[in-house]
């Protein structure tokens, strides 16, 4: 089982390695963000400095506050190729092979999961170098105000990791559901931009109204991006209702649960059939 | 020991109503060579899926390499490789990479993984091409790529569905060669599906002939084709056929047997060539117009006709010159090969 999982994961991290365009795909969306979307708002001259945190709950600039809600939406943005593999998979026979294998459907599940979670970490902080290096380019740049810890980087880690893999176990659950590629990405779509427009990635928090503020607080986004904010700025605490171990949990219980529906649909669309 | 490939009324049906298998038994003996012939749509395909674990079965039972497939499906599949007809293997991965995978999923020892992708890749002859994306390879490099995942942990059984579909001549007998071989050197049992009946003459040593789902015929390519009682004189009037006809026919020396098809006279008999002159002479005599007269020795397409009643479906518009020459063509790239 872990050498089938370790080959089976392996195969499709070298199939992502080797699929340059699929990368540049994932970041182009959220460095488009970054330089269009995240440079468009100075909410600083129209604020003072504590109206300013308070909206950004501790964010010391609106491009910090947004840069790090970039970095959640990236794991959105590079997961999306995984479910898009199932169905190319399938249409090219190499799914039809893997089930004719002796491997278990956990298997094959498991290593398109674990490839979904690896990737977006390294596109993350490709995401936060970038943010960072547009403040030296005279632009709107990433401040982190807080001194990073040890235990906060690997916060910041698990909350990408957690977040990445319930967006791959949601797409892979589209994935294993849909044979066509077009429809894929029909309901792909679909889920994206309300769950980025519904989130506390791009839109300041203190401007938004309370009920979208309560939509908001329970989004996988804001949860994984409010862990990130916590620990890159200093007067974030005092803004947040959790702390980040606290939003880790409620992340977490987002993923099994999207984990169980994928399993449940990799294991029906795997079986011998009807 | 027990036959490693036993179908027993196997039954499959989809969504309730077509009837793809239906009471489909047979037994493939150890190292045998088995062909289960049809033409496309018979129900080969879906018998292979079921052997194989991939496809319930709506009735009847599989065993397969000593297990009952419904029952311990994954354990079936660790002792049986199956070759499919398209091509399986990742494109984006390098040949060696597919058969590392390969020896990954089917539970070769890790300690032997090298050496046996290593050997498979020098056997099928793509050796120099290990290292290169599969996308890049040939069609023919495909099907070896193909057969070496199939055989990469030694299984008792191996399955070709349809495993020569759409290569030249020369890539089907380059194919067939590497099976000989594999059956020569571990007395691998070969289960394969073809719609070429040339190619399952030469090679099987029995064949299963499927047709709406049913086997029509079970034998070897040569007790089959003695089933016909000898060479097929087919003998086209200028008008209709009539009981007459067949009459005077059947009086004839030699004659096993007359029936009339297709506005035609069909005439086994065991020494068709000296047949011809006699049955053109008595012809003339008895007033009955000729329009042609054509001899064929026993074949596989002239079983598949003798037990479903009509044309072999794949040679649908090809000539029999066109099938001689395919023949032809099959029987001397086999035997370069071979060479």
């Amino acid at each position: 089982m872990i050498r089938e999982l370790g080959a089976l994961t392996h195969r499709e991290l070298l199939r992502l390695a080797r699929n340059p365009q699929a990368i540049a795909t994932s970041l182009l969306l959220p460095i488009l963000y970054l330089i269009l979307f995240g440079q468009a708002f100075d909410l600083g001259a129209a604020l003072n400095q504590q109206q300013l945190l308070f909206v950004t709950r501790g964010a010391p600039t609106y491009f910090s506050y947004f840069a790090a809600g970039m970095v959640g939406f990236v794991a959105v943005t590079a997961t999306l190729f995984i479910g898009a593999n199932v169905i190319f998979d399938r249409l090219f026979g190499i799914l039809k092979r893997t089930a004719a294998s002796p491997a278990t459907a956990s298997s094959i599940f498991g290593s398109r999961l674990l490839a979904g979670m690896i990737q977006p970490v390294g596109l993350a902080f490709l995401v936060l170098g970038l943010a960072v290096l547009l403040g030296h380019l005279g632009l709107s740049g990433l401040q982190a105000t807080a001194g990073l810890s040890v235990v906060g980087a690997a916060e910041i880690v698990l909350a990408i990791l957690i977040l990445s893999a319930m967006f791959a176990s949601l797409f892979l659950a589209v994935g294993f559901s849909i044979e066509q590629p077009q429809s894929y990405f029909a309901v792909v779509n679909a889920i994206n931009l309300p769950v980025l427009l519904t989130s506390a990635a791009l839109f300041p928090w203190g401007l938004m109204p309370a009920w979208f503020q309560t939509v908001a607080s329970y989004n996988p986004i804001t949860i994984a991006v409010n862990v990130i904010r916590e620990n890159l700025f200093a007067s974030a605490t005092a803004y947040y209702p959790y702390n980040a171990g606290e939003y880790l949990l409620g992340l977490l219980a987002w993923a099994i649960a999207m984990f169980v529906v994928a399993t449940l649909l990799a294991r029906r669309a795997l079986a011998p059939q009807k | 020991m027990s036959d490693p490939v036993v179908a027993e009324n196997l039954v499959k049906v989809y969504g309730g109503k077509v009837r793809a298998v239906d009471g489909v038994s047979f037994s493939v003996r150890e190292g045998e060579l088995f062909g289960f012939l049809g033409p496309n749509g018979a129900g080969k395909t879906t018998t292979v899926q079921m052997l194989t674990g991939n496809l319930r079965l709506t009735s009847g039972r599989a065993l397969v390499a000593g297990l009952d497939v419904s029952v311990d499906p994954l354990t079936v599949k660790e002792r049986i490789g199956l070759v499919f007809q398209e091509s399986t293997a990742d494109p984006d991965l390098t040949g060696r990479e597919n058969l590392q995978l390969a020896a990954a999923l089917f539970r070769v020892p890790l300690g032997s993984t090298k050496t046996t992708v290593n050997s498979l890749l020098e056997r099928m002859q793509i050796g120099d091409a290990a290292d290169r994306l599969v996308k890049t390879y040939s069609g023919g490099m495909r099907r070896r790529l193909e057969l070496a995942v199939g055989i990469i942990h030694s299984p008792r059984a191996l399955f070709l569905d349809e495993p020569t579909l759409g290569l030249d001549p020369q890539g089907r007998a380059g194919f067939w060669r590497y099976v000989q071989e594999l059956r020569k050197d571990h007395g691998m049992t070969v289960f394969v599906t073809t719609h070429y009946l040339d190619e399952a003459d030469t090679m099987c040593d029995r064949i299963a002939i499927i047709d709406h789902g049913k086997i029509v015929a079970t034998g070897s390519p040569s007790e089959l084709k003695d089933r016909l009682g000898g060479d097929i004189v087919t003998v086209r009037p200028t008008g209709a056929t009539v009981p007459e006809g067949e009459r005077l026919l059947g009086n004839l020396p030699n004659v096993v047997s007359v029936s009339s098809m297709d506005g035609s006279y069909r005439v086994k008999s065991p020494r068709g060539e000296e047949l011809i002159p006699v049955l053109v002479e008595a012809c003339t005599k008895a007033g009955i117009g000729l329009a042609g007269v054509s001899l064929k020795r026993p074949s596989l397409d002239e079983v598949f006709l003798e037990f479903t009643g009509r044309e072999y479906r794949e040679d649908e518009g090809l000539t029999a010159t066109d099938r001689a020459v395919r023949i032809g063509q099959v029987q001397q790239a086999f035997g370069r090969a071979r060479r």
